[in-house]
This record gives structure tokens, C-alpha cells and sequence, in this order.
């Protein structure tokens, strides 16, 4: 195998400033290509560079009076470092990851460049467009990448429609890499009984589990008027929601007559606990460029009901490895009464998805999905 | 009309102690009566009476007869029969001696060292077995049988390397696939003999399932299909327990066994022996065994043995236990593949079956393993060198693991070495990590538990994930150095 001097551009990382799931999707990728690959990670932080895991930081300290101009200054900070080290031309590819350094970008537009997408300004303010300026200057940030570097790679094949759409991104240049799991850090063995009835639930009664941001794209209203129609059937049906967003109150309201628990916004180590001690996960997105959830859910060997949407759609083998439904709640409904009823084929599909994981979603093979469009790069 | 290769795999390991509790006051010498189930010998009796006297009369019978066929004895069998059923071996010794059939080379202790990334240990064993079946029965097997058909490409070069003329294993689909298991095909220039698997679990699994549409499986039509079959050689490879013990006589087993052979003379269809076949059929193809493959269970991988974290936990100890062994051979029967089906956590048919080999269940399996495994180590820190570094570095059991938890309770991740504390490091949520630290509860379970003062100091106020990963990776390091 080819082996590349890579230099990654991205406004997070896991061991520094860390915003969202950009940084660990970057940091795995940065450290597993480390194996094969020599990586340089150009990000923000405020400790000295260093090294880990393979992967050499540089980090800059960027200042600016809105979001805008505070990524113009990271990225020249951060091409001003990576002349520092590239010496003779020394890195064969600068890969670039979303709309935040894309200013360096420009400048080393020479250079064979790659972009990522993890998602779209479109996509984050909900699928629509926006008239405010901050709006037009990051989508036409965005458009200028997708424009000006050598490739681009969206995390599923619904991204890249839509960057091939929003952005006049041609097809023969974008190609979809997806995102990458540890599944070790989601499953863990621990009685599901003891942690059910902490929080006041028979060990026997199915547990339900919704996680995840309580706003309009994620569709926990539709959750919660599915529920309602489970509950006509299944009294014993329990339901806890983690995650907190504008809609909690209005979703509580809503809920009052219904066994559901808003546990509001919970630490990781709890999150672990009750992924592995439910019994079903729900994701009734309206729109999921790529859907981490899932690949969570199935690491623990859970079942999942998930709306037949983005990187959902593309993922899931409905009744193989889960059920994908459309989103309403009748829909939704009947697809989690399907999983209650038959807890044995429930258990079966939360195995078959984590095969799933371990044959596609590891990420050794996803980084060599990546080498792959470097050398159709450097070639 | 191809031949048909019969084989049985003859194997009854040393069941651990259930009610295992460690005992200080124990000599060495007791120490087998310690760590193993009283019910071994039970279960060889039962076994014995079922299974392996009647089923082998019929055989010996039938060899005189013409009919060939191949045993594969493990050695922890043949010391449990010289021990309590030295009769039964006497049998077992015409069957091997008979002109008609032929002995197959495995792990001495059916253990599951083919898998260790040190491959020294699984030649030993191969190594050890040869010389017992010369010591008994004045034959060096010249065919391998891995422990349960465990098979990847490099057990294929490192048994040609042994010496070895073939090697079984099954017929898995995704490695074959269009391509019919009916012949000889070669894994890196080793001639590999396949298992078909529809007409060995016609026996072995569905011969006495009436929900099954062939049932009452009889002789005649069983020799019906052989002698439909195309190919070279069909091989048909079975737990010897098979007959008498999956299946009680009471299900006309024995009387299918005592016929086929005859019928399957009627219809033309020769038996052979693995390595008759080898001469008579030249290799078709060759295959690639990247991932492990077995005839275990529906996955036909490795995943019966290690499948979930325990059996990881477990199988890394076991291969790490290598640098505490003074005394190898308890280490080896810690190998025993048993050891690691009964912690399996699958369900379904496959579940079935695990619980039907298992005197015990998958919880109960893994805390006695990891208790033996740990007496074991302690028992031979003693005499160690290094004592120090090694009480730093040895398995523990249940009780002394560290177990992660949050203020909510145990987030469910248990460490059961400082090698696997490093590991789960970098695996386990950082609010938990955090939690512990606040409270000093890994400083406290290093000097406590590990013996590591220095450790212990060092990390005691450290709050930075990956700091905390380097110390105590660094320091693993330092000491594993000392004992190799």
C-alpha cells in the first residue's frame, strides 16, 4: 500500500477543543490512518503541539469577533504551521474537514486537497435555507470548497446528493466514506435488570430508549405520539428520553398521561448504561445526514426502529438488522410494537447489526476507504 | 461415486471446579483435584457406558468388515480413560491399530493455542500429541485435525510446516463459494480436506428431530444420498458422542451406524481414510482463510470461543498466563477450547447447544476460569524471579478486577489485569474515569490489588485521560520487560 504524508485541517480534536461528533470522527480517522500513513493534525487548542496515538497536533490560538472571521484567522494560523513543517513539499495530501478552514483551503488550493463533509450549513439549520449573512457566507464557504478542491467525500450517499445539489458538486468527484465506530466503547456487560429498576422499572418490562437533541429534526414528537398508540397494547411498555432541547417542555406536556421519563441531558458513562440495559432504540429523525445513533445502538447488540430517512435509510436492512418505518407516528408505532412483541427476533436483529458494525463500520477499513481516494487523488 | 471419509472426534476435557475456592494449604500435587470437577469423572463413566463402548464395538466390528474410517483422540481423553476407564482405552487401542482405520493428529490438550499470536505453543501440543499416539498405539498421525476444525491460513503453513501430509476443516460456504467441498483443495500448498456440512449435521444434529421432513433418518436413504452425491471424497466428520450420547440409543443410532456400512456397500460407495484420499486425489483449487474459520455453531468462526469480552478477557489471560508458567501443564489445561464455549453468550439454537455441553452457566463459567487462572498464577509468582513485576502483572480474579462505575452504579466494564486497565482506558467513558479519580479509587486498586506503589504515586492525581493511558501504559511496558 501507497503510504502518504497527510496534513488534516479541522477546527476540533478530540484531546483539545472538542465542539461535537466532528472531533472524534476526525480524531479516529486521523489516528487509525496514523498506522499506515505519517498524519499532522492542524486544529485549534491552547497546549503546546505533541503527539498521540501516531498523530502529531499543532495547535493555533485563533481570535475574531464572530464565527466567520474566527475560522479566517484559524485557518491562516494554520497554514502560517503548515509551512512550518512542509518542508520540500513534504505532505502529499491536505485533507480538509467542513467549512471552517476552508479558507486555507484557498490558499493551498495547489496542492492535491480533499474535503469532507460531515454535514451542510443547509442541513444543520434544518433543511432550509437562510437569508441571514452568516448563513449565505458559510453555504458560500461551502460551495467554494466543494468547488476548488482536488476531491470531495460526503459521510453517506444522502450528503452527497445533497452536496451535489446545494453545491454543483459533479459526481465523478465526490465519493462517500462513512463514518467509523469503536464498538468496544459502546457495549458493556452489565445486568439490565439493576439499572431498569433504578430508575423505577421492571426488570421485565421493555425499555424504550430515545437519544438525542429534543429539536424538530429529530422527531421526538413523533416519538412521543407513537408511544401514545403503543401503550393502547402494551401497558407495560416504558419509555425514557435522554437529551434536552427547545421542545422539552411541549414534549412534557404532551407526555403527562404517558410513562415516559425526560432524564434531560446525561454524562457518557450513563448513556452506556442505559443503551446496554434497554430494550429498543428508537430514532425517529425527519432528517439524519448520517445517523452516529445507530452505529451506537448496534454496537450494544440492540434492535432499532429508525426512520426511513438520510444515513438511516442507506444503513439499515429493514427486518434483517432492524426496522425502518416511515416518519409518522402510525408508522413509528407499529414498528416499535413489531420489536416488543417478539423480544427473541428483536434480539436476533440487534446481533445482526452489530455484525454489521464489525464488517463495515470499523474504522480500519473506512481509512482505507479513505487511502483510496487519496491515491485516486495523488494519481 | 465419490468416497466417503468418516471421522470422529473422540475429546472429554478437565471440567473446572465449580465450587472452586482458593486454597493456600494445598500442595501441588493436590492442586489437579483442586481445579478440576470431581463430575469429569462422572461424565468419562457415563460417557463411557453410552457412548464409547457400544459405539465402538459396532465400529471395530464393521472395521473387520471392510468399512474404514479415522479417530482423532484428544489427549486430555486419553489420560482421563487410562485413569478411570483404562478398559474402554484398551478398545479405543484395537480401533487405532486396525488396518482399516487411521489416527489423526490434534493439540494434545484440544486447546485453542492454533489461534495464540505465538504459534510455539500450538506446535508443542501437535508436538506432544504425536508423541502420545506413538507411545500407545505405535503411530505418528500424518493428518491434522485442528481442535474443532479451527482454521486459518497460517495453522495451514504451520502444520505442513509440523510435517503433516493434510489438514481438515469445514466446508464453509464463504470460502468456498460456488465451489463444491467434494474435493481436495490447498491453502497455501497444504492439501485441506472439507467437512460437508448438510450431510455431517444430518447426523450429528437433525437425526432425531422429528420436526426435521427426513425423519426417521434411516441407513439405506442416508447411503442414498452419499452415492448421489459428485465429487471426489465426501467427508463426513462427527463428535464421536454422537452416537449414544446426543442421541440415546433409544433413537435407533446405533442401529443406522451398525447398517450403514453394509449399504452403503450395496450401492458401490468405497470409505476411506484421510490419507488414502489425499493419494488417490490430486488437489482442485486452492483457498484463503484470512478470518478463522470452525465448525462451530451457525457463524462457523471463532466466535464460540471468543465471541463476547469475557471470552476476549479470558483468552488473553490464558495467553498471557505463558509468562507465569513454571508449571506448563496446568497452564495447558487452562487451554482446553472447552474452557471458553461454556462462557458463550449466544442464544437461539446455538444458545441450545452451548448449555447442553455445559455443566455450568456462562457467568459461572467465566468467575471460576478467571479464579483458577489467578490461583494458578499466584501459585507460580512464588517461584518467579521477578516476583514483584509479575504480582503487578497477573490476572486477577471477579472479586479483586476493577470494575468501572459511575455515581449511578457499575457502567460495565471490568479490568482484569493492568494490561486490559490500559486497555479499557482508552475504551471506557471519561466521566467514569473522572469519577474514579476524584475519589482515588485506581491509586488505591493498583497498591492494593497490584502491588505498585510506584503506580500508584504517580497516577494518584493525575486528571488527563491520555496522560494517565501513557503513565500507566509506560509502566506496564517497564514491567512486562522485566519478566521476558
Amino acid at each position: 500500500m501507497e503510504s502518504f504524508n497527510v496534513a488534516f485541517f479541522c477546527w476540533e480534536s478530540m484531546y483539545a477543543e472538542r465542539v461535537g461528533g466532528l472531533a472524534s470522527a476526525a480524531t479516529n480517522l486521523a489516528e487509525t490512518l496514523a498506522k499506515n500513513h505519517e498524519v499532522h493534525y492542524f486544529t485549534r487548542g491552547w497546549m503546546p503541539d505533541q503527539e498521540i496515538n501516531g498523530v502529531r497536533y499543532h495547535y493555533c490560538r485563533p481570535q475574531g469577533g464572530n464565527t466567520v472571521q474566527y475560522c479566517d484567522d484559524m485557518s491562516n494560523q494554520m497554514v502560517e504551521q503548515f509551512h512550518q513543517y512542509d518542508r520540500k513539499g513534504k505532505f502529499d495530501i491536505l485533507h480538509f474537514h467542513d467549512w471552517h478552514p476552508i479558507q486555507a483551503l484557498h490558499q493551498l488550493q495547489d496542492r492535491d486537497t480533499i474535503l469532507t463533509f460531515h454535514s451542510t450549513e443547509y442541513g444543520r439549520n434544518g433543511n432550509q435555507h437562510g437569508d441571514w449573512w452568516e448563513f449565505r457566507d458559510i453555504s458560500g464557504k461551502e460551495w467554494y470548497g466543494g468547488l476548488i478542491a482536488k476531491r470531495v467525500t460526503a459521510v453517506s450517499s444522502v450528503m452527497k446528493n445533497e452536496v451535489m445539489q446545494l453545491y454543483n458538486v459533479p459526481d465523478w468527484k465526490c465519493d462517500v466514506v462513512p463514518n467509523g465506530i469503536v464498538p468496544q466503547q459502546y457495549r458493556a456487560h452489565l445486568d439490565a435488570g439493576d439499572v431498569k429498576r433504578a430508575y423505577g422499572i421492571h426488570p421485565y418490562a421493555p425499555l424504550i430508549l430515545f437519544i438525542g437533541r429534543l429539536v424538530y429534526q429529530k422527531g421526538p414528537d413523533l416519538f412521543i405520539e407513537a408511544i401514545r398508540k403503543v401503550c393502547q397494547h402494551r401497558w407495560d411498555a416504558k419509555v425514557i428520553v435522554a437529551g434536552d432541547g427547545g421542545m422539552r417542555q411541549f414534549l412534557q406536556e404532551r407526555a403527562r398521561d404517558l410513562p415516559v421519563n425526560f432524564i434531560g441531558y446525561i454524562p457518557d458513562s450513563e448513556y452506556i448504561r442505559l443503551l446496554n440495559a434497554c430494550d429498543l432504540v428508537v430514532i425517529p429523525s425527519r432528517n439524519e445526514p448520517f445517523g452516529l445513533v445507530l452505529l451506537e445502538a448496534w454496537s450494544a447488540e440492540k434492535p432499532v426502529v429508525a426512520c426511513d430517512v438520510g444515513g438511516l435509510s442507506e444503513n439499515i436492512d429493514t427486518f434483517v438488522n432492524g426496522i425502518k418505518v416511515q416518519p409518522e407516528c402510525e408508522s413509528i408505532a407499529w414498528g416499535i410494537s413489531t420489536m416488543i412483541d417478539d423480544p427473541c427476533n428483536a434480539e436476533i436483529l440487534g446481533r445482526r447489526g452489530r455484525s454489521k458494525v464489525d464488517r463495515v463500520f470499523l474504522w480500519d477499513p473506512i481509512a482505507g476507504r479513505m487511502a483510496d481516494t487519496y491515491s485516486r487523488v495523488s494519481g | 461415486m465419490p468416497d466417503v471419509c468418516f471421522g470422529f472426534e473422540v475429546h472429554q476435557p478437565f471440567r473446572l471446579n465449580r465450587f472452586f475456592t482458593p486454597d493456600p494449604k494445598k500442595k501441588k500435587k493436590d492442586l489437579p483435584e483442586l481445579y478440576f470437577d470431581e463430575m469429569n469423572r462422572e461424565v468419562l463413566e457415563r460417557v463411557s457406558e453410552k457412548c464409547y463402548v457400544p459405539a465402538t464395538e459396532i465400529i471395530l466390528s464393521k472395521l473387520d468388515e471392510g468399512f474404514r474410517c479415522s479417530f482423532s483422540f484428544s489427549g486430555t481423553l486419553i489420560e482421563q480413560l487410562e485413569k478411570w476407564q483404562p478398559d474402554v482405552l484398551s478398545l479405543f487401542d484395537q480401533v487405532a491399530r486396525h488396518r482399516n482405520s487411521e489416527l489423526l493428529g490434534q493439540t494434545y490438550y484440544h486447546s485453542i493455542a492454533g489461534c495464540f499470536g505465538d504459534k510455539s505453543e500450538f506446535i508443542n501440543q501437535a508436538g506432544m500429541h504425536t508423541d502420545l499416539m506413538y507411545d500407545l498405539f505405535k503411530i505418528r498421525p500424518t493428518v491434522f485435525e485442528n481442535t474443532e476444525f479451527t482454521f486459518n491460513n497460517q495453522i495451514a503453513t504451520h502444520v505442513k510446516d509440523m510435517g503433516y501430509t493434510g489438514i481438515f476443516t469445514e466446508g464453509v460456504d464463504r470460502v468456498l463459494g460456488w465451489r463444491s467441498p467434494h474435493h481436495i483443495y490447498t491453502c497455501h500448498d497444504m492439501p485441506v480436506l472439507l467437512r460437508d456440512i448438510q450431510l455431517s449435521d444430518d447426523i450429528a444434529f437433525r437425526f432425531a428431530n422429528r420436526g426435521w421432513d427426513k425423519y426417521p433418518l434411516m441407513a439405506d436413504t442416508y447411503a442414498d444420498w452419499l452415492a448421489g452425491t459428485s465429487g471426489d471424497v465426501i467427508n463426513i466428520f462427527l463428535d464421536y458422542e454422537t452416537f449414544g450420547e446426543h442421541f440415546w440409543k433409544e433413537t435407533g443410532i446405533f442401529n443406522f451406524l451398525s447398517h450403514l456400512p453394509a449399504e452403503l456397500e450395496k450401492r458401490g460407495v468405497r470409505t476411506t481414510v484421510p490419507t488414502e484420499a489425499l493419494q488417490d486425489h490430486a488437489p482442485v483449487g486452492t483457498i484463503d482463510v484470512c478470518d478463522t474459520i470452525s465448525w462451530a455453531d451457525i457463524e462457523k468462526d471463532a466466535s464460540a470461543w471468543m465471541g463476547n469480552d469475557r471470552q476476549h478477557a479470558a483468552y488473553s489471560a490464558v495467553q498471557k498466563a505463558a509468562a507465569f508458567a513454571r508449571d506448563k501443564t496446568l497452564w495447558r489445561y487452562l487451554q482446553t477450547s472447552d474452557h471458553f464455549y461454556y462462557m458463550a453468550s449466544k442464544y437461539g439454537t446455538c444458545g441450545e447447544v452451548h448449555n447442553y455441553f455445559s455443566h455450568h452457566d456462562a457467568d459461572d463459567a467465566f468467575r471460576t476460569y478467571m479464579a483458577v487462572l489467578a490461583d494458578f498464577e499466584k501459585r507460580n509468582i512464588r517461584v518467579m524471579k521477578n516476583r514483584r513485576s509479575a504480582r503487578t502483572l497477573r490476572t486477577l480474579t471477579c472479586e479483586e478486577a476493577f470494575h468501572f462505575a459511575s455515581d449511578h452504579g457499575y457502567v460495565g466494564y471490568a479490568a482484569y489485569s493492568l494490561d486490559q486497565f490500559c486497555d479499557l482506558l482508552r475504551v471506557v467513558p471519561a466521566d467514569s474515569i473522572a469519577y474514579h479519580q476524584q475519589r482515588g479509587d485506581i491509586a488505591h486498586w493498583i497498591e492494593e490489588m497490584l502491588d505498585d506503589k510506584k503506580l500508584a504515586m504517580d497516577i494518584r492525581n493525575c486528571t488527563d485521560r491520555q496522560e494517565l493511558i501513557g503513565m500507566v501504559n509506560e509502566r506496564r511496558e517497564l514491567l512486562w520487560s522485566h519478566l521476558t
